[in-house]
């Protein structure tokens, strides 16, 4: 192997035994990618998801608009490429592989200096869009990123993202995807790896006929502090189906996860969280919350907030509630003269702004 | 323990050769069905219905894609289907692991019971209890036997509700036992009746009192009120080694039923129970859930809340500790406005063991005012055990509120330290956090049931604390 000079040879093993355990991951994600099939009803992960329609609608769209232009950015990156390989998926192996088979399009930024304004990054899809999003935050530095989907005439988008955010570093990251005709679509894979930083994470979705998110914090040492929101309207047919994974890799760090949806209409809403403690992984603070405010007799939600605790010296919880509005804070607003729609709009954003304040702060 | 009492070499000897009459053998075919009906003497719509669910058995796949891993394990080929209780295999006192002769010591189990919980005696004789308090139900009009006498001597009250709340179909598990089923009770209790004292299976003497594939039904007519326990809290040591019995609960109209479990089998035996009751308007049901033994765990009790205003409610504790695994959890189906549930779910693991509490609430489109309140709390002893929690709500309409919440903990180093100062060791202390910890739910059981729990408990600290 080719290595400068002027490392030693500890510097130089820790390489090798590096980049032999790069292959091994690679090789192993080969398998994956191989054993996968397309979601269907057996999936667990895809539980409540209808992925014999949503799942292969998705696969249909990105297959008919074929390979990106050569003069894709990411194209030649190789590096990126195995990046994504190796990304975590919440029963959606096989439509990994499918992007993967699309790789190119998207955006690669190093944050090695702090930022006063926020990054902003942004896709809009005419038809079918595969971007791929690599923000990484060097030790120390502060940084804020918003990154924007835009689903153009009713076309999709299916994006992965991944986060390394390295000792001391604080990342925020606003994601939010918008839809325009009646049959936009967008699904979204994001994998968080937080190495003793501090991440938050907000999501938000607004005119999509389906939107699906697989999001995966990990954190490998104490100290790290990663916090996941969402805060959606759904209004209409909208479908939203949310799964989070807070893996906990090392003991000694904490994760928060707050999603809240406002439901009218005919929307569905269905989120499915999992804390993850890994055996030895004591000392861990984690937590989920997943709040549904019912407007109408139509909405649906499902929700299923899971936990799995191999370590001991760990404080967990978990909560789910959906119910409708609280008629009394109607009644007061109602009484001061406010109309009904107007009051009802103010209740639910009143209900979503907690997790946008949450990730403010 | 003196053992020169229990007169071993005769009591040992329960697998002479006419016994055999009554074991199926090894594997599920038509031909053990035949059996089975033949042993039984059942009518040939019984026969024909057991085929049917044979053949639904061997079409529908395992739940791999959500049960635990455990379930891999079972091999549908190295079960024995019907055991007669003459044929319980040859087991002597001295083969009895040490460890369940001191727990049945400490529990201050009578001897007699002891040899057939530890699987010596094949049969408990209660006869005396049973007979006085059998003449106690018929004047009442109650009717408790076993599903075999049910299905024989009232099947205009049996048939019309056999299979009804948890079909043949329901899943792999179903299907198994409606071909294989043999013992279990039968009750009914007529309008307005409210038994004062509960119903017990250990006092119904006859020769499947704990089936392996156990059929119990219970219908409680419209005003009549029940409480039904089955198992013990005593180590059973069972050589059957496939447990997978169906227990379905009506009530109907303004009815009342308690159903307590508790269940302790040596950690061979797969446990793999379906639960269900049917509340109509009015009706409540509580399923008093208690899990100590068994390799592996897989119950979930369930109320279909089927008529306005029915309550449904689950209170479940289980302790796992290693080499076990105790999924259970709770299902409440909303299916009539304004019903109300509640699910309470506690749960241990020690050493190595796993406790997961995997539930369902479903509110069905257009009910409105319905309420389901879902607690479940895991309390962790050692840094090598497990727990998990798989809960899965499904809300329509927006005139509902169901709420669910669930914590992880350990107990707290400084309570232990303060009980350890005053002179308790460490054990001890322990096994008090423990006890209180579950303490609101023991308060559940039967005052019996719930003494030799917190026993049990102790016992258990004392192993994995030392």
């Amino acid at each position: 192997m080719d290595s400068p000079q002027n490392i030693s040879m500890e510097e130089a093993f820790a390489l090798a035994e590096a980049e032999a355990k790069l292959s091994a991951a690679l090789l192993e994600s080969k398998e994956r990618f191989s054993k996968a099939t397309m979601p269907d009803r057996l999936n667990e992960d895809w539980r409540f998801g209808r992925p014999h329609v949503y799942a292969r609608e998705l696969a249909a769209r990105i297959t008919a608009a074929g390979q990106p232009r050569q003069a894709a950015p990411l194209e030649q990156d190789d590096d990126l490429r195995q990046t994504e390989m190796l990304m975590p998926t919440i029963g959606s192996d096989a439509l990994l592989a499918l992007h993967l088979e699309h790789f190119g399009t998207g955006e690669a930024h190093y944050i090695e200096e702090n930022t006063t304004t926020p990054l902003h990054v942004s896709y809009t899809a005419a038809t079918a869009l595969t971007p791929s999003t690599f923000i990484m935050v060097a030790p120390g530095i502060r940084a804020e990123v918003e990154i924007t989907y835009t689903c153009a005439d009713s076309s999709c988008i299916f994006a992965t993202c991944n986060i390394q955010v390295a000792e001391g570093a604080e990342l925020r990251v606003r994601v939010h995807a918008e839809g325009h005709g009646t049959d936009a679509r967008c699904m979204l894979i994001t994998n968080i790896q937080n190495m003793g930083g501090k991440v938050a994470h907000l999501t938000s979705y607004k005119s999509l006929r389906w939107a699906r998110e697989e999001t995966v914090a990990e954190t490998y040492t104490p100290d790290s502090e990663t916090r996941l929101f969402s805060a959606n309207h759904l209004i209409g047919e909208a479908v939203l189906d949310q799964h989070t994974k807070q893996i906990h890799h090392s003991g000694g760090a904490t994760s928060d996860l707050l999603y809240k949806n406002v439901l009218a209409d005919n929307a569905t809403a269905t989120f499915a969280g999992n804390i993850y403690v890994a055996p030895g992984a004591h000392h861990t603070d984690a937590y989920q919350s997943n709040r549904n405010l019912m407007l109408s007799e139509d909405a649906t939600v499902n929700s299923l907030p899971g936990l799995e605790i191999l370590a001991d010296k760990v404080r967990c919880s978990h909560g789910s509630a959906s119910g409708p509005m609280d008629e009394e804070q109607l009644f007061y607003l109602l009484s001061r003269g406010i109309p009904h729609y107007e009051a009802h709009q103010l209740i639910a954003s009143g209900f979503l702004d907690e997790a946008i304040e949450k990730f403010n702060n | 323990m003196d053992e020169t009492t229990f007169q071993i070499d005769t009591r040992g000897a329960f697998s002479m050769p006419e016994n055999h009459k009554f074991d199926a053998g090894y594997g599920l075919t038509e031909e053990t069905i035949d059996y089975i009906c033949d042993a039984k003497g059942e009518p040939d719509w019984l026969r024909q219905f057991r085929k049917e669910a044979l053949r639904k058995f061997n079409e529908m796949p395992m739940p791999f894609h959500w049960a635990p891993e455990g379930i891999r394990n079972v091999d549908f080929e190295n079960f024995r289907y019907y055991l007669s209780h003459g044929a319980t295999p040859s087991r002597t006192w001295e083969e009895v692991p040490e460890d369940m002769k001191r727990t049945f010591e400490r529990l201050g189990v009578p001897e007699q019971e002891r040899a057939f919980l530890a699987g010596v005696d094949a049969q408990y004789d209660s006869e005396t209890a049973y007979t006085n308090m059998r003449e106690e139900l018929q004047k009442q009009g109650v009717i408790f036997v076993n599903s075999t006498e049910g299905l024989k001597e009232y099947e205009h009250i049996f048939r019309p509700w056999f299979g009804k709340v948890i079909p043949v179909g329901d899943n792999k598990f179903s299907a198994l036992n409606h071909a294989a089923f043999s013992g279990g009770s039968f009750i009914y209790v007529p309008k307005g009746v409210k038994l004062a004292q509960p119903l017990q299976a250990y006092f119904r003497i006859n020769s499947e009192s704990m089936g392996q594939f156990e059929r119990t039904l219970i219908i409680a007519d419209e005003g009549a009120e029940l409480m039904y326990m089955e198992g013990c809290t005593a180590p059973q040591y069972d050589s059957a080694t496939l447990h997978s019995g169906v227990v379905e609960l009506v009530a109907l109209k303004g009815a009342r039923i308690q159903y307590v479990t508790v269940q302790n089998w040596s950690t061979n035996v797969y446990n793999l129970v379906i639960q269900r009751g049917l509340a109509m308007e009015d009706a409540e049901i509580r399923w008093i859930d208690c899990n100590l033994g068994s390799g592996l765990t897989m119950k979930y009790p369930a109320v279909v809340l089927q008529g306005r205003r029915a309550r449904g409610e689950v209170v479940s504790i289980s302790l796992a500790h290693s080499g076990q695994l105790q999924d259970t959890g709770a299902r409440m189906i909303h299916a009539a406005p304004e019903t109300t549930s509640n699910i309470v779910a506690k749960s241990i693991s020690i050493g190595e063991g796993r406790a997961s509490y995997r539930g369902e609430v479903k509110v069905l489109k257009g009910m409105k005012g319905c309420k389901n309140n879902t607690e479940c709390d895991a309390l962790l002893i050692n840094p090598a055990s497990r727990t998990d929690t798989y809960p899965a709500i499904t809300v329509h309409g927006n005139a509902s509120a169901v709420q669910h919440e669930a914590s992880v903990s350990q107990v707290d180093e400084e309570m232990l330290f303060y009980l350890q100062q005053r002179g308790l060791t460490r054990a001890q202390a322990m096994s008090l956090a423990v006890n209180g910890f579950i303490n609101d739910l023991v308060k559940e059981f039967p005052m019996e049931y719930s003494v030799e729990l917190r026993r049990l408990i102790d016992l258990e600290m004392e192993d994995s604390i030392g």
